[in-house]
């Protein structure tokens, strides 16, 4: 699939192309619904402009608002909540959540048709989406973000939350680990042994089992202490669910991840992701929100090794791939959809799509690679302790 | 890519396998009329096992050869 690839001399040549100008149509979320609710207007930097977000006092709904008023482009996000509009600073302009002018206390009356863009809200899982569509039209029917049961259930911990802001990066680097299984390896220090994705419709799936690093001390990785099978779906451009089974000292520790981002530019995103953890017998409010805090500083630590490679490496439409690869073409043909006109959305990129990948010869190096670790650490050991 | 005949459904796919545990599936059309992954949470589905059952068979029967080459 990467026949269009040319070659100077014999050498490839990478292909960087340009990151889109126009974002993708889908969900996207904005972070805890609760970190909105205070009573001020927040001020979001995404889809290349400005958003406010509030919530109407007496309504209690969160709205999503341009940031930027109609009357002379004052910024609401500066402003204040009155009842259940935003009031800008500049002149006190009132506007309701639906987008409508609300009012103008210093005139006799509101222009006709005086109205700004609202967009399309929705809180799901305790978190806030925003509908965007470059088209304008409404979600399709079945395009939604599902409701994750332990985010509403005592057994399970709050939501730890994080967000990151990457610059000089496209977010389709973050949308392309889906099929990367070589670089949890390289870049994570786990240890993948199976890696499957499926893409149908506006869904990526993405299984993987993964065994401990035991070459790795607990500074060294965020892999798990055992044995982990993950479950992980991108619903839409840019939110993913991930469920995570870990066998740890004789129990199955249960977690959903949340990985997802918003653009603010062709060239930069803001990162968030978050946990929630099944509390184990026994387990209090109180351990549970430290195991949700340790799951969270370990995935922290994981992004953290994703943007150091983002920050330093090229965008590259045409990767050249070896047998062990996952489905770098197929994804990425999945992720155009949200990029192109909904008529101009293909069967290829939305019929379903099955890869598996053989991990017998990664898996066998791996091993080997592990083991000349620990070897060369038991050398290291012995030496120091001949010193002392 | 080699199309594949469900046995179950009938319903036709494209398959590649680079090696036995390798498998590459590409449908042509929905999944709707397969008795295991019809329904709304069908991308949920990892696999339909009638279809993963038609695949090995014609591996079996030398009708889909597992091929090295071309690129992935
Ligand atoms: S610019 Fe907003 S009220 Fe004038
Ligand atoms: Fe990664």
């Amino acid at each position: 699939m990467s026949a269009r690839s040319t070659t100077e001399g014999g050498a490839r040549v990478i292909e960087a192309g340009r990151p889109p100008e126009r974002y993708a149509r889908g969900w996207h979320c904005l972070g805890l619904a609760e970190q909105f609710k205070d009573g001020e207007p927040h001020e979001i930097e995404a889809f290349g402009t400005k958003l406010v977000v509030f919530q109407a006092a007496e309504s209690g709904r969160l709205h999503v608002l341009n940031a930027f008023c109609p009357h002379m482009g004052g910024n609401l996000a500066h402003g204040t909540v009155k009842g259940d509009a935003v009031a800008c600073p500049f002149h006190d302009w009132r506007w309701g959540g639906d987008g409508k002018c609300a009012g103008i206390p210093y005139a006799h009356r509101v222009p006709p048709r005086a109205r700004t863009r609202a967009w399309r809200t929705l809180e799901e899982n305790k978190q806030l989406f925003v509908w965007h569509d470059p088209q304008g039209a409404p979600p399709p029917e079945g395009v939604t973000i599902p409701r994750i049961e332990g985010a509403f259930s005592d057994e399970w911990s709050d939501w730890t939350w994080h967000s990151l802001r990457v610059d000089g990066a496209n977010c389709r680097e973050i949308v392309d680990n889906v099929v990367d299984m070589a670089h949890f390896f390289y870049v994570h220090n786990s240890f993948p042994t199976y890696f499957k994705n499926v893409f149908e419709g506006h869904v990526a799936t993405q299984y993987m089992n993964s065994a401990p690093r035991t070459d790795m001390t607990a500074a060294d990785t965020v892999a798990s202490a055992g044995d982990l099978r993950s479950d992980a779906s991108y619903y839409g451009p840019s939110y993913m669910i991930d469920h995570i089974w870990v066998e740890q000292d004789g129990a199955t520790v249960e977690t959903v991840l949340i990985n997802c981002h918003y653009p603010v530019s062709p060239d930069s995103f803001v990162l968030m992701y978050g946990a929630i953890v099944k509390k184990l017998p026994g387990m209090t409010d109180e351990m549970a929100a430290a195991a949700a805090a340790e799951t969270s500083q370990g995935l922290a630590t994981g992004f953290e090794e994703d943007v150091a490679i983002w920050r330093n490496k090229t965008r590259i439409d045409n990767p050249l791939l070896c047998d062990q690869d996952g489905p770098v073409y197929q994804l990425r043909r999945w992720y155009e959809q949200f990029y192109v006109d909904a008529e101009d959305v293909r069967p290829e990129m939305t019929d379903r799509f099955e890869f598996e990948i053989d991990t017998e010869r990664a898996v066998q190096v791996w091993k080997a690679e592990v083991e000349e670790n620990l070897a060369r650490r038991a050398a290291a050991d012995a030496a120091t302790a001949g010193e002392k | 890519m080699q199309p594949v005949e469900c046995g179950d459904c009938g319903n036709e796919v494209l398959v590649h396998k680079r090696s036995l545990p390798h498998t590459a599936v590409q449908w042509t059309r929905s999944t709707d009329h397969c008795p295991e992954l019809a329904g709304p949470d069908s991308a949920r589905v990892p696999v339909c096992t009638r279809l993963r059952a038609s695949i090995e068979q014609a591996v079996r029967d030398g009708a889909l050869t597992v091929d090295d080459g071309g690129e992935p």
